[in-house]
């Protein structure tokens, strides 16, 4: 199966690329709102905060949430896609084999190129609020990489349970809500650290803490312990890699009389 | 040729399970709630090989299993048991378009199409040009495909998917849509690609495509096979399949009616009952009436209606002649005439109707025939058109000899 996945790559790229540019096609600003919506989302989080918290930051407030926000908006949105993609992908799935695999891949590929345009709006929001960039700036290459693979394998094991339980999409919806807040997006793990240990070791088990952590460091954020966070990400991502290949394995071609 | 077939298809059993379509909060409580499950054989028992460049038709009622079988071969589903095995590059033609995104062009639904089918970017390069040459969509190729007609829709993805160079086609009810022209270009183009070696396998409601294109036909009935081999005879059991499974329908109240259809039937040239007869065949319409009632002055019509439902041929007795039909009599009426229709599907009706045009008994079910016309005949009726040339001071009537049909490979 991964033979066929691996054939089917060229499709995949091409379906991505497809979804992607078609979705801002009609809209005049185009590939703009691939950005604009996490950089309100950011502008808001940290307008709002700001006057009710301060944090110690070594970054400006917006450049630390912009850098969160990024990362998480990828995630939500590939997720939540990712879950309905064989759900979704009725029209083409009865029609012709390809792996079914290929349709939660599509639509996390399809984000990537959201999220690369994300990050160098990012880069840009540090130009403009004179934040230093120095040689950490590569760790942006890591946390795409890791969101890209940590999206895919929740995509992967969702959009095959939707097609079984057509409430996963509610509930992953409800989850992804209540999962923002437990996401260091807004407030640093590191201040949680200080004054709430135990709390802080439970998030950095969020499977999305390590990429966010990664994308606030590669800005200049400083404080916050890298190594337990990335190595918890990247074992949600094997593990439900696994996971993902067992029921693609034995449902490949069960999908379709489901649909 | 290859003497190993390119479908193998053996013993194959196809099971849908159906679940009841739950309500949302329902199914959250219960999520294994399955209890409510039933079954549905698509296919039972299918077995059958095509080799390369046959060209095999699939006919049958709805729910037949057609399309069930043409997703088993395309390898969308698996079969629950037995065996499907299908060599080289298959491209479904199942609904052409698969994948069309109306948002993109021409071109780019090109490209996403080939990738869909398997090709590589530089093979769909190589293909390009013919495609849109054959698609006939030079001016909007860079127009997208929302914007398209339906037929321009259909060419591209049928020019698609023949240019792919399956080894395998798989046509369904594609050949539905596109105006004459195309179909005939379609038609012509299935027929060269079975002669390079590909096979087609086709699926359909219309029986003039499967009688034109295919030597072989497969009949599903239920699920189950039931017959393999010579398309005329495919065509026969399908219409008595069609006849058996509409039922019966005659109505038990005959108090409100003056009379009762006790038979009716369409006779061949040699009088036995027939579903599939030819433009120059002298045939017969029986019917068996008995009256309940005395009644003078009936009028008998038969009606002809073609696949799309409108009239071909509508006749009756005129209103006086028939004298008078005692109550208790039973009076065999036959209606004789030649079909000279069209190849195609059509339904006969017959009424018995007293002056003020009411019916005497509840209309029977139409009976369905098909008619063999001449080759390259279209449309409602056959006109017997004469072709002349004037050239060169004198008129040259272009005879064509009509060539036998439907012979087996």
């Amino acid at each position: 199966m991964l033979r066929e996945l691996w054939r089917a790559r060229s499709l995949v790229r091409m379906l991505a690329r497809q979804d992607f540019f078609v979705r801002y096609r009609r809209a005049t600003f185009g590939v703009l709102w691939a950005v604009a919506l996490p950089l309100v989302q950011a502008g808001v989080l940290a307008l709002v905060l700001s006057t009710f918290v301060r944090f110690e930051l070594p970054i400006p407030f917006v450049v630390f949430v912009y850098a969160g926000t990024s990362i998480w908006s990828f995630f939500n949105s590939g997720v939540a896609a990712g879950s309905t993609a064989i759900a979704d992908g009725r029209d083409l799935s009865t029609k012709i084999y390809f792996p079914r695999a290929a349709l939660p891949l599509v639509r996390s590929a399809s984000n990537a190129y959201s999220l690369v345009i994300s990050m160098l709006a990012l880069l840009g929001l540090c130009l403009v609020t004179g934040t230093g960039l120095g040689v950490e700036v590569v760790l942006l290459v890591p946390a795409f990489l890791l969101a890209l693979v940590l999206t895919s394998a929740f995509g992967l094991v969702f959009g095959a349970l939707h097609v079984y339980f057509r409430d996963v999409r509610y509930i992953v919806t409800a989850a992804l809500l209540a999962w923002f807040y437990a996401t260091p997006v807004f407030y640093p793990l590191s201040f949680l650290e200080e004054n709430h240990a135990g709390l802080a070791t439970a998030l950095s088990a969020n499977p999305v803490s390590g990429v966010v952590v990664l994308s606030q460091a590669a800005v200049g954020m400083t404080g916050t312990g890298l190594v337990a966070p990335v190595l918890w990400t990247i074992g949600w991502s094997l593990g439900l890699l696994v996971v993902a290949l067992v029921l693609y394995a034995r449902f490949d071609r069960v999908f379709v009389d489901l649909l | 040729m290859n003497s190993r077939p390119v479908i193998d298809v053996k013993r194959v059993n196809k099971r849908y399970v159906k679940y009841e379509d739950a309500p949302l909060l329902l199914s959250v409580l219960q999520p294994w709630g399955r209890s409510q499950r039933g079954e549905l054989w698509a296919l039972r028992d299918i077995s059958f090989t095509v080799n390369a460049g046959e060209t095999v038709g699939v006919i049958g009622q709805n729910g037949s299993g057609k399309s069930t079988l043409l997703r088993l071969l395309g390898g969308v589903t698996a079969p629950s048991s037995g065996r499907v095995r299908v060599s080289g590059r298959i491209a479904p033609l199942i609904s052409v378009g698969v994948g069309f995104n109306p948002e993109l062009t021409g071109r780019e639904n090109v490209y996403v199409n080939g990738t869909i089918l398997g090709l590589s970017r530089r093979e769909i390069d190589a293909r390009f040009d013919e495609i849109v040459d054959f698609a006939e969509v030079e001016d909007f190729i860079d127009t997208p495909v929302k914007f398209y007609s339906s037929g321009m829709f259909v060419r591209l993805g049928f020019a698609v998917a023949v240019r792919a160079d399956p080894k395998v086609l798989l046509v369904d009810e594609v050949l539905a849509v596109g105006d004459a022209g195309f179909q005939i270009k379609c038609l012509q183009h299935l027929d060269e690609i079975r002669k390079r070696g590909t096979t087609v396998f086709l699926v359909s409601h219309n029986l003039n495509a499967v009688r034109n294109l295919c030597a072989r036909t497969i009949v599903l009935q239920h699920g189950e096979m039931h017959h393999d081999g010579n398309t005329n005879d495919a065509i026969s059991l399908y219409h008595d399949l069609l006849e058996k499974a509409g039922g019966e329908s005659h109505v038990d109240d005959t108090d409100e009616w003056v009379a009762r259809l006790e038979r009716l039937d369409l006779l061949g040239p040699d009088g036995k009952p027939t579903g599939h007869v030819d433009h120059t065949d002298e045939v017969t319409l029986e019917l068996e009436v008995t009256f309940l009632r005395t009644t003078d002055d009936v009028i008998l019509g038969v009606g002809v209606l073609n696949q799309s439902g409108a009239l071909v041929y509508g006749d009756s007795t005129p209103w006086t002649g028939m004298g008078r039909f005692k109550a208790g009599q039973t009076v065999r009426f036959e209606v004789r005439f030649r079909p000279d229709l069209a190849s195609g599907s059509y339904a006969a009706q017959v009424a018995l109707r007293n002056l003020s045009a009411a019916p005497l008994f509840p209309a029977p079910r139409p009976l369905l025939f098909y008619v063999g016309g001449r080759p390259l005949v279209m449309g409602a009726t056959d006109l017997h058109a004469e072709f002349v040339a004037h050239r060169d001071g004198r008129a040259v009537t272009v005879t064509r000899k009509d060539p036998e049909r439907g012979s087996v490979a």
